[in-house]
């Protein structure tokens, strides 16, 4: 693993953002290199899916401070579709049903977009058909969910998978699982959870957001963060999580406390 | 003023026909009358309130001249025809249409030679469809009756499988002015066809076209009906008159237009009739979208399923009236209708007024009208994805369409339609100052 990469794919440097004039990140900082998984860990209304959001581009959310860095690039001044071209992904954590448009079609438009941006040629049904068969099987998923409205109608479970699903066409750098393991069944999650390691490789990272520990005995993390409050309170190697496993988030009370005395 | 013009050039023109039938000189002389006396109504007529015909009638009235192209404007639609049948100005085209391969079950006719062969049958079958009540369209067809198509399956049980395809053109390009076309419909029992109906206009350009169809037992219609882009002014209205068990299916779809009404008046006479009213629009710029349509529910167990979806944009706007009428005898209706818009611009605007009227008490009918934006956190999954804004928005109203799409099997046909209507809009819905 020692490679002489000394520049990060992804790099946030105090980062600040609020959304209806309430502040929710207060300053993150986070390195993620190429090839690397990163898990944000977090109790609930902590920030987590603010920060997968604010770096996909979501204008509701105000940039009030902080920089950006992707792969060279000053994020920040990218839209949600140009970021996306650039190679980052979202899976939502509550992804969007569209009735009236299939699967297909969603899946053919985007990377047909991207596609465009790259100034390649736009893939035709049949090359595409082929790409987006091989990518099911990766994830597990019934072809008939294909030609379904997009996530209309899905349980919660093939909402997930098909996120996984688009990762898995779209081929993105640098990819955000904003809990795509909730709602997953034990097999389920098994199966999402190898079809991302199958996706692991050098030149992508991943950061994951997950309360469970499960996942992450699937997909190894390089390092495990604590978001609270807006902030990335801890941060170490994979037996973080095991230990927030045992212990919850009763500790995050008690360092308030003392920082409240020291200050 | 304006309307002066448009009655001296009625009467001139309907000088120029020599009826030989009694009927349809007397149906002619009445609708002549009756226009000049009414003309075009103003907004205080409740039928016309939100149509601004005024614009109709400052409008051309000339009649058209023939048209010097071949068959122009836009590209050909997708699909195997049976056949063609092309009217251009409002005249028949025999040398631009193609009847080679209709079976004999089949017959089809310029209404023009109906007219010199039979003016009798002609005025016979007029009176099915259009009682001799004022309306301004119906009176200048009436008035200025010339030409149009007479489509009938005579064998009882025929089913022809692939589609006719009628062809409207209309060009105002030589000079401006209106075309008047009446279509006859009729189909024997058990008989099933497809009409493929389309309308190509340029130029400054009043089209009336009007469709008299008569379903006679368990025969079925479907029917598309295709407005291209950049459609003139179009007055398109159609009487169904149905038997028992028969079926008529119809969608409307309009990429735009100056000014469009659609008028459907569909009756039940017999038990077990079912109609299918869907329409698909598509407004920009100062577009006017105007649908009128009657269900007349006389008989018991028949239904109704009327879907009608528009998205608006600029100042374009969208009328939808539509009237169920339920006969005291008409128990068991199942009756549903829906108008939902998606309006993209401040300026532009909807109006819809579902009409019940029940007058049986063992009847179902639902009826909603929604008028929305677009889904925010859908646009937003999209460009997520790598779409851009636009492209996104013209996505989803493709989605919001794509229900009154269902039923078309004929998938090349519904793709190309459904993709017209999506690259028509606008889809920052700018609005024009
Ligand atoms: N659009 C919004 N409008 C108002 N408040 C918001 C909005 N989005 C997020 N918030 C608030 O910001 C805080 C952080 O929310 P966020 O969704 O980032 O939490 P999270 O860490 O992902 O939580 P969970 O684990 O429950 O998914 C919450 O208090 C939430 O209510
Ligand atoms: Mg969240």
């Amino acid at each position: 693993m020692s490679g002489k990469k000394e520049n990060s794919m992804l790099e946030i440097h105090g980062l600040c953002a609020s959304v209806e004039g309430t502040e929710i990140l207060r300053g993150i900082d986070l390195e993620v290199k190429a090839g690397e998984v990163h898990a944000i860990m977090g109790p609930n209304g902590s920030g987590k899916s603010t920060l997968a959001n604010v770096l996909a581009g979501r204008e509701e959310y105000l940039v009030d401070a902080g920089t950006v860095q992707y792969n060279g690039i000053d994020l920040l001044e990218l839209s949600a579709e140009e970021r996306a071209c650039e190679g980052i992904f979202l899976a939502f954590q509550y992804p969007v049903s569209i009735p009236g448009i299939s699967n297909a079609y969603f899946l053919r438009s985007a990377l047909n977009a991207i596609r465009r941006y790259r100034e390649e040629s736009e893939i035709d049904a049949v090359d595409f058909l082929e790409l987006v068969r091989s990518r099911m099987d990766l994830v597990g998923m019934d072809e008939k969910l294909l030609h379904r409205s997009v996530n209309d109608g899905f349980s919660g479970g093939e909402k997930k998978r098909n996120e996984i699903l688009q990762m898995a066409v779209l081929d993105p750098t640098l990819a955000i699982l904003d809990e795509t393991d909730s709602g997953l069944d034990i097999d389920a999650l098994r199966i999402v959870a190898e079809g991302v390691n199958k996706l692991r490789k050098q030149e992508r990272a991943i950061i994951v957001v997950t309360h469970y520990q499960r996942l992450l005995d699937y997909i190894v993390p390089d390092q495990v963060h604590v978001l609270s409050e807006g902030k990335i309170v801890r941060s170490g190697d994979k037996s973080l999580a095991l230990e927030l496993e045992k212990e919850g988030y009763s500790w995050l009370q008690a360092d308030d406390a003392r920082a409240g005395n020291n200050a | 003023m304006v309307a002066e013009t448009w009655s001296k050039q009625v009467q001139t023109s309907s000088l120029t026909f020599d009826d030989q039938g009694t009927e349809l000189k007397r149906r002619r002389q009445r609708a002549l009358e009756q226009f000049e006396q009414h003309r075009f109504p103003g907004r205080k007529h409740e039928e016309w309130r939100y149509t601004p015909l005024s614009r109709l009638a400052a409008g051309p009235c000339a009649p058209l001249l023939e048209s010097s192209q071949e068959i122009p404007f836009c590209p050909d639609l997708p699909g195997d025809m049976l056949a063609k049948v092309v009217i251009v100005n409002g005249e028949f085209r025999a040398d631009l249409s193609d009847l080679s391969r209709l079976p004999s079950a089949i017959r089809v006719q310029s209404l023009a030679q109906l007219r010199h062969s039979d003016p009798d049958q002609l005025a016979s079958l007029l009176d099915l469809y259009w009682t001799q009540d004022s309306h301004p369209f119906h009176d200048l067809s009436d008035a200025l009756l010339d030409d149009g198509v007479h489509i009938e399956v005579v064998e009882e049980g025929a089913k022809i499988d692939a589609p006719i395809h009628i062809l409207h053109v209309l060009d105002g390009q030589a000079r401006a002015g209106s075309a008047h076309v009446t279509g006859l419909i009729q189909l024997a029992a058990g008989a099933q066809l497809q009409l493929v109906e389309e309308i190509r206009s340029v130029g400054e350009v009043l089209g009336n076209l009007r469709w008299g169809v008569g379903l006679d037992p368990r025969s079925i219609l479907k029917r598309v009906r295709a407005f291209r882009p950049e459609c003139a002014s179009i007055y398109h209205g159609t009487r169904v008159v149905q038997q028992q068990d028969s079926r008529f299916e119809d969608l409307f779809c309009s990429s735009g237009g100056e000014l469009i009404r659609n008028e459907l008046h569909v009756s039940h006479e017999g038990t077990g009739c079912h109609c299918d009213l869907l329409g698909a629009y598509a407004g920009r710029g100062k577009n006017h979208l105007d649908h009128h349509t009657t269900i007349d529910h006389k008989v018991e167990d028949c239904t109704s399923k009327e879907i009608y979806r528009g998205v608006l944009s600029d100042q374009a706007r969208g009328v939808f009236s539509g009237m169920i009428h339920v006969h005291p005898d008409a128990q068991r209706t199942d009756a549903k209708q829906s108008n939902d818009t998606i309006l993209l611009s401040e300026g532009a605007e909807a109006d819809t007024r579902p009409r019940l009227e029940i007058y049986a008490d063992d009847v179902k009918c639902t009826h909603g009208a929604t008028i929305g934006a677009l889904d925010e956190d859908a646009i937003f999954y999209l460009r997520s994805r790598g779409v851009s804004p636009d492209e996104a928005r013209k996505i989803l109203v493709r989605a919001f369409t794509s229900v009154v799409f269902h039923g078309l099997e004929d998938r090349q046909l519904s793709d190309f339609i459904a993709d017209e209507i999506q690259q028509s809009i606008d889809p920052q819905g700018t609005d024009h100052e």
